[in-house]
Formats: structure tokens, C-alpha cells, sequence
């Protein structure tokens, strides 16, 4: 009997984000269907529904045919549906066979577990797989790929394994370790499971998905055939024609001055020395992979991790900054990657998000706030910003992903900062919001800040920047001038060294 | 019928819905105290009452700001039983009181400065790293006076606990000044805005731009002065400083912040809320000796009570974050 999942309608809303948008998709037993999108298209929601981390605010949820609604991924599991995340899930002190087990351990009627038993089957499921390693063994004396399969492992040894779904599997795989995952996905999908495989390599993709379902902004797109589909149509899919004018349309800054910020030798715990230039009215793109250093190297110049050498020069002078607040009284201010972690004051109104940069200069000499100086700021804010709030005395996560994000700017250009460093200022946040950043940015660059543009996504960074900085393995790899920019040329900065761990 | 449903409108207009359940709490409070003995509802006993708040009163002024800022402290008891020791022998070895009620409050700082050194260097929760404190100072208090209480003469010393104005002891004026004052510096200050940062999200309050570890120091640091405060009143109120004294304080004012709407996850609560707190669970700690209820069973009440502020705090937030989800539910429908 073939197995089936099928999403219907299903919408997914937390505060400030409609994470999942009336999606709908089928998925059926013996072919592997790919979950294709970018950042922030909906996938990782979309996994924890499936496997009940998330419940849907509407819609419906059909395995095998009938409605399921799972409140925790324990319940899921124990009906047939599991997900192999990125990060891993096993025990690292406990063997391959105890993992693969866990919490269902063969057992005498005396409840003794009896390991010996346990081995055996393990063994058994171990070399259906063809994999060299013994039951026994302690996982975290597995290499990562290995302790991936022990996952997967564990995820086959149920009976009625029906769904399984891999996030990214790839993503710290050799391509020996890749060849022999996809024997296993090929194997799953002959033994008539419902395969769910979630990345953003096309290649993998092309070579082991049957199908595609398309994500762009938590809303399904469509369906295609892996094989007979091109992959510039799966990206023009994927992308959406609109971005590409957006960029076109943009009114640049065309005058760049000269000099405001010199970075030499900048150095933390958490990136090599570097060094770099900004001037005036300049748009500085820092591209790279995750984890690349490039928030970091934000960090060390405002101060938020401990600079441990090196100079910076503002204007000419060296400055110091010993913490966030040194480098906003310098000029310097960042607007930080993760808006819900590190930017927005949650407990707090919109209101009081925006003035918080400016307490010292809305108070007086003992401390008491000036009420109608802060009310002047938040209009001044909310007006040239548009954001899209009711009033002022709104909480802000009320607010969109992306008039959050534009209260996070209004704090920081109230202060009337020289650079303003934005660390993937459109991340998570819809098309519309994000031409509107755009918008912004050239705007501050017209105004003559210097601005300092941390992406990951390529087109918006060549877009946007006059100059872009490409940094790999916690170094800068490389320099890139706009005419001269191409994803291409990027991403193969990106991957110098790359393979140095 | 019509006109008391419009008038009920209007105080709830006037009163915030959290504020007014805590009011009508106190109400029940003492209707049912009273109708369970006569001699409750009088203003010797409510003068009473305040005068046993004044001590919560006061440490809960420095729990209110430190929940608020995502911090605690289990460490009061401890050390107003300890600085009333030390006032007492400072004042009995000849030291005029106002000398040896400045050395006392330094104390305070002292102890706040060492609660605040373990949480922001040694990044020690601060429910345990005070408990390291409750402790040592429970043992510095009998230390210093080897176990038995010291007994006060000193006339100024005994006048803050004998002294009425308005016919209302000074102890009472005390803290409802203190908390008046803190109550305005929490709600119109920038320091008072800080609190509300730091509580909300600590890492995001210093990207832009506020120093969450000098914070959390000088709250702790007002944590210890209001106690050591309180210790003085204390021990002057009971002619004598007592080192097995104010066991519990922090269980109780920790209770009443929590009643008065101090959310313990941070980030959220005021100082009207606290006072009503404060009074309220005096009434009630009053009302069960009163009533003649067994010592044991006290505590099994006071227990059940913080459950009660406990359980309230929970639905307060999950209320809360139901309201934000539909709320930006609309606004992103509105968006679209």
C-alpha cells in the first residue's frame, strides 16, 4: 500500500509573521518529492508541522488519507512521520544500537533490558544499510555522517515508518557520504515511503527528487517534475521574477566621498584580522557563507565582542569601542541579524523600542524622561520609515516581521549615526518590505552615511552594493566592485579555503 | 440595576482590569477575616497590618525591580536579620545611631555588590548565587553576636519604631515614600526604562546601547540598602537585634510582587501592583493568626497563596501572548 501525505490550505501564524500561507501540496509513497525555496520561504515551518513541533493556526493535515493532528513530534513518530534534522537528535554517550532504540528497548517481562537482543536487531538494520560500523560503538565516536545514518536508522527500525523527511542532509557531507545517503533515500523510496528532501542544492536535487514543490514567502507555488524541469526555471520559480526590477529601479547614490571609516587589523575571539575601507555615501556589501565571519567582524567594531587588536580610524581619528553603547556615542550603530533574539525589546511598545537608543538624551540631569521630546522621535520615526502600526503604544512583536525590522532602523538613525551596519536587514520579511528596504538604503547612502550590508542572498548584495567584501573561514577572501560582480565570482570567493576546517 | 452596571464601567475605566482584581481581592480578603473575628476589621488591626507590610514593603521594592529586570534575590531574611544585629552592636559598643545606621546601609551595599559580582562575573544564576548569600549572612548575623540577641537602649535608635505621625508609625511612612519614589523612578525614569530593557531581552538591550551588567549591579546594590533599611526598622520595632529573625522575608515579598502582576519571566509588572501585593498578603498573613489557624497550616496557606500568584502569573501570559498572536494576526491581514 502506497503511502500519501498531503498538506491542505494549511496557514501558520506567529507574532508578527505568517510563517506558512495557505499551503497546500501532496506528497505520495516511492517518490521522493523536494522542498525547494529560499531563505525564509517556509520549509523549516513546514518540517515542524509535519512532524507536530508546530500546529497549524488553519487548514489540514492528511496521512494516508486521514485528518492527523499531532501536538508533539513523540506523537508524529509514533505514527509513522519523522524529520532528520541538521542538528543532531541522538545521544552522544549512548551506542549506535541504544540509540536507535531509545525508548523502546527489547525488554524481559521483568522490564530488564536485554542489550543483547537489542545488538542483534540493530545489526540486522545495520547492514541492510551496507555500513561499517557495529552496534555497540558509542555515537560520538561516529563520524558526523555515520551519526546522521544512526538517525535515520532510528527513523526505519518503527514498523510503521510511513513519512520521512531530511532538512539539508548534505550540508557536512563528503560526496562519498552523500553517494551513500542517497542509496539509502533511493532504498526508502523503493520500500514505498513518502521521502520529503529539503535543501537548496540544485544538483542534489536534479539527481535524487522525483518531484519539486516550489516555497516563496510561506506561500506553495508549484509542483514540477525534477527531471524533465530546467534549473533556471526551477530558480525563476523559486526567486520570483519581481526582485529583478526592483534592483533595476533602484536610485543610487552616485557621489561617494571620501573616507569616514578605516578597519586595520580588527581582530576577536571570533575572526581573523581585518581590514578594510568605507566612504561616504558608500554601500559595502560583506557577502560569504554563513558562519563566515561577517556578523562577527560587525560585533568586534561596535564592541559587542571584545576587540582583542587591531585599529579604528572614524573620520580620520582612532576610536575605541568597549561595548554597543561606545560605538553609538562614535556614530557607529549595527541593526542585528536575528530582529527577535537581538533586536526587538519584545515586553516593550513600539514606542518605547524606537526611543531606547536615545534615553540619555531624552532625560535630564536626574534621570526623569522627557515625554514629548520621545513622542517627536516615534512620529518623526514612524512617518519617514511608513511603519505600519496603529499607534505607538502598540507591542511591537503586534507588528509585521518587517515594520519590526523598520522600528530596529527608526531606534538607530534617531541617534543620527555616521555608519549604519545592517546584518541581513531582509531576512525572513516579504517582497514588499524589502524593496522598501531597499529603497532606504540607497536613501542613507544619498545622505551620506556609510552603510555596511551584510547578506546572504547574492542578488541582493550584488543589487545593492558599490563594493563587496567577500569573507571565507572568518577572513576576507576577497574584494569585488560592482561592475565586476557576479554570483558566480562570489560564491567561488566564498568557497576559497573553504575546505580548510 | 442600570446605573450600578455604569458604574462599574467607570471604575474599570479608571482602574486597570489587573489592578482592580487585586482591590477586589483585598476586599474579600477582609470580609471574610472580619466575619471571622470581630477585632480584624478595625484601624488598630489595618494600622497593624501596614505595620507588618513595612518590611515587605520595603524588600519588595527591591524584588520588583530586580524580577522585572529577569533577576531575583532569596537573600532578604538573611540579611535584615544580619544588618538589625549589626546596627544593635554597632549602637551598643558606643557608636551614635545615625553613624552606625550609615555603616549598617554600606553593609547593604556591600552585600548587593558581592549578589551582583556572582551574577554578572561568575554568571551564577541569581536564584542560587543569593542563595549563597542568605546563608553566609544568616551566619554573619549569629557570628557577630554569638548567637544571642542585642538588646537596644538607645532612645534615637528606638524612636524609628516608636514614632507616629498622623497617628501612623513612621516605618509605614517609610516604605510607602520609598515606594512612591521607586515607583516613579521605574515608571518615568530612563533608568527605570533601562529596567524594563534589560528584562525584556538582555542581549538586545546592549546592542542598542544600554550596559545590562551595570544595571543588574546597582539593582542589587538598591536590593541591599532597602533591606538593610528594613533592618533597622526592624530591629528597633522589636527593641532588640534578633539573628534568627525574618526567616521567609524573600518568600514573602517574592509573593506579593508576583500577586501585584510582576511577570517571572521579566519584562513586565509596575509598583502600584506591588503595594497592593504587599498589603494584601499582610492581610492575609495577618488573618490566618487572627483566625487562630495552626502555625503549621500557615505555611501550607502562605504556600498555596504563591501558587495562586504563581498560577496567575502564568494565564496573565498566555493571555498576553494570545492577545499579540491575534493582534498580529490582524495587523499582517491588514498588511496584505
Amino acid at each position: 500500500m502506497a503511502h500519501s501525505v498531503e498538506f491542505k490550505n494549511i496557514t501558520k501564524y506567529f507574532p508578527g509573521v505568517k510563517a506558512l500561507d495557505d499551503v497546500s501540496f501532496c506528497a505520495s509513497g516511492g517518490e521522493v518529492l523536494a522542498f525547494l525555496g529560499e531563505n525564509g520561504a517556509g520549509k523549516s515551518t513546514l518540517l515542524k508541522t509535519l512532524n507536530g513541533d508546530y500546529q497549524a493556526t488553519s487548514g489540514e493535515y492528511l496521512l494516508d488519507g486521514s485528518p492527523v493532528h499531532f501536538r508533539s513530534p513523540h506523537e508524529a513518530i509514533e505514527a509513522g512521520v519523522s524529520v532528520i534534522y541538521q542538528e543532531r537528535q541522538i545521544l552522544m554517550e549512548l551506542s549506535v544500537a541504544e540509540n536507535i532504540f531509545l525508548g523502546r528497548m527489547p525488554a524481559n517481562k521483568f522490564g530488564w533490558i536485554d542489550i543483547r537482543q537489542a545488538n542483534k536487531a540493530a545489526a540486522k538494520i545495520i547492514s541492510e544499510f551496507g555500513l561499517p560500523i557495529k552496534p555497540q560503538t558509542k555515537v560520538k565516536d561516529l563520524s558526523i555522517a555515520y551519526q546522521q545514518m544512526v538517525e535515520i536508522m532510528k527513523a526505519y527500525s518503527r514498523d510503521n515508518l510511513k513519512v520521512i523527511c531530511f532538512d539539508e542532509p548534505t550540508a557536512s557531507l563528503s560526496d562519498a557520504e552523500i553517494d551513500s545517503l542517497f542509496a539509502i533515500i533511493a532504498k526508502l523510496r523503493d520500500e514505498g515511503k513518502v521521502v520529503i528532501y529539503v535543501s537548496h542544492r540544485m544538483s542534489e536535487i536534479k539527481r535524487i527528487a522525483d518531484k519539486v514543490a516550489i516555497f516563496k514567502d510561506g506561500r506553495y507555488v508549484t509542483t514540477k517534475d525534477a527531471r524533465t524541469t530546467d534549473e533556471s526555471e526551477l530558480i525563476r520559480l523559486m526567486v520570483g521574477r519581481d526582485l529583478g526590477d526592483i534592483y533595476d529601479n533602484l536610485d543610487r547614490n552616485k557621489t561617494i566621498g571620501d573616507e569616514l571609516l578605516r578597519v586595520e587589523g580588527l581582530f576577536s575571539d571570533y575572526v581573523e584580522p581585518v581590514s578594510f575601507t568605507l566612504r561616504r555615501g558608500e554601500v559595502l556589501g560583506f557577502s560569504g557563507l554563513v558562519g563566515a565571519g561577517r556578523t562577527e567582524v560587525a560585533r568586534a567594531i561596535i564592541g559587542a565582542d571584545k576587540a582583542l587588536g587591531g585599529k579604528i580610524f572614524l573620520e580620520g581619528r582612532e576610536i575605541t569601542n568597549r561595548s554597543p553603547h561606545d560605538a553609538m556615542m562614535n556614530g557607529i550603530v549595527y541593526v542585528p541579524e536575528d530582529r527577535k533574539t537581538q533586536g526587538i525589546l519584545a515586553n516593550l511598545d513600539v514606542s518605547k523600542n524606537i526611543t531606547i537608543s536615545m534615553l540619555d538624551r531624552n532625560s535630564n540631569a536626574i534621570g526623569v524622561l522627557d515625554t514629548k521630546k520621545e513622542e517627536k522621535i516615534v512620529e518623526d520615526g514612524i512617518r519617514s520609515f511608513s511603519i505600519k502600526t496603529p499607534n505607538a503604544e502598540k507591542k511591537i512583536v503586534e507588528l509585521s516581521g518587517g515594520n519590526q525590522q523598520k522600528c530596529i532602523v527608526a531606534r538607530w538613525m534617531a541617534t543620527q549615526p555616521k555608519v549604519l551596519i545592517l546584518d541581513e536587514p531582509t531576512k525572513g520579511i516579504d517582497v514588499g518590505a524589502k524593496s522598501e528596504f531597499y529603497h532606504m538604503i540607497c536613501q542613507f547612502a544619498k545622505q551620506g552615511l556609510g552603510v555596511i550590508l551584510i547578506s546572504s542572498e547574492l542578488p541582493e548584495i550584488i543589487g545593492l552594493s558599490d563594493r563587496i567584501l567577500v569573507m571565507s573561514n572568518q577572513r576576507i577572501a576577497g574584494e569585488v566592485m560592482r561592475e565586476d560582480a557576479t554570483e558566480e565570482r562570489l560564491l567561488a570567493l566564498a568557497m576559497t579555503e573553504g575546505g580548510k576546517n | 440595576m442600570e446605573k450600578g452596571k455604569n458604574m462599574w464601567v467607570r471604575v474599570k475605566s479608571l482602574i486597570p482590569g489587573d489592578k482592580l482584581i487585586l482591590i477586589v481581592a483585598l476586599i474579600i480578603v477582609v470580609a471574610i477575616f472580619s466575619s471571622l473575628n470581630g477585632n480584624y476589621f478595625s484601624w488598630t488591626n489595618f494600622v497593624n497590618i501596614l505595620v507588618a507590610a513595612s518590611l515587605i514593603g520595603l524588600v519588595a521594592i527591591g524584588h520588583t525591580y530586580l524580577i522585572i529586570a529577569g533577576q531575583n534575590d532569596l537573600s532578604p531574611g538573611s540579611v535584615a536579620a544580619f544588618t538589625g544585629v549589626l546596627c544593635a552592636t554597632l549602637v551598643s559598643m558606643g557608636l551614635p545611631f545615625v553613624l552606625a545606621a550609615l555603616v549598617t546601609l554600606l553593609s547593604g551595599v556591600v552585600v548587593g555588590l558581592f549578589n551582583s559580582w556572582m551574577v554578572n562575573k561568575i554568571k551564577i544564576e541569581a536564584f542560587i548565587a543569593t542563595l549563597v548569600t542568605q546563608f553566609v549572612f544568616r551566619g554573619f548575623a549569629y557570628i557577630l553576636c554569638d548567637g544571642r540577641p542585642v538588646s537596644i537602649t538607645d532612645s534615637a535608635y528606638l524612636s524609628i519604631g516608636a514614632t507616629r505621625f498622623l497617628s501612623i508609625p513612621l516605618s509605614v511612612w517609610i516604605m510607602l515614600v520609598l515606594i512612591l519614589i521607586f515607583g516613579l523612578v521605574l515608571a518615568k525614569t530612563k533608568f527605570g526604562r533601562s529596567v524594563y530593557a534589560i528584562g525584556g531581552n538582555k542581549d538586545a538591550a546592549r546592542l542598542a546601547g544600554l550596559n545590562p551588567q551595570r544595571i543588574v549591579t546597582i539593582l542589587f546594590v538598591i536590593m541591599g540598602v532597602v533591606t538593610a533599611l528594613g533592618g533597622i526598622v526592624f530591629s528597633s520595632r522589636m527593641h532588640s537585634g534578633q539573628p534568627a529573625a525574618n526567616v521567609n522575608l524573600e518568600f514573602d515579598a517574592i509573593t506579593a510582587v508576583v500577586l501585584g502582576g510582576v511577570s517571572f519571566t521579566g519584562g513586565v509588572g509596575d509598583m502600584v501592583g506591588t503595594i497592593l501585593g504587599v498589603i494584601l498578603i499582610q492581610a492575609f498573613n495577618t488573618g490566618l493568626i487572627m483566625v487562630n489557624v495552626p502555625s503549621f497550616w500557615q505555611y501550607v496557606a502562605r504556600g498555596a497563596l504563591l501558587l495562586f500568584a504563581l498560577t496567575s502569573d502564568y494565564i496573565r501570559k498566555t493571555k498576553r501572548e494570545k492577545a499579540l498572536l491575534e493582534a498580529s494576526k490582524k495587523a499582517l491581514a491588514s498588511n496584505n
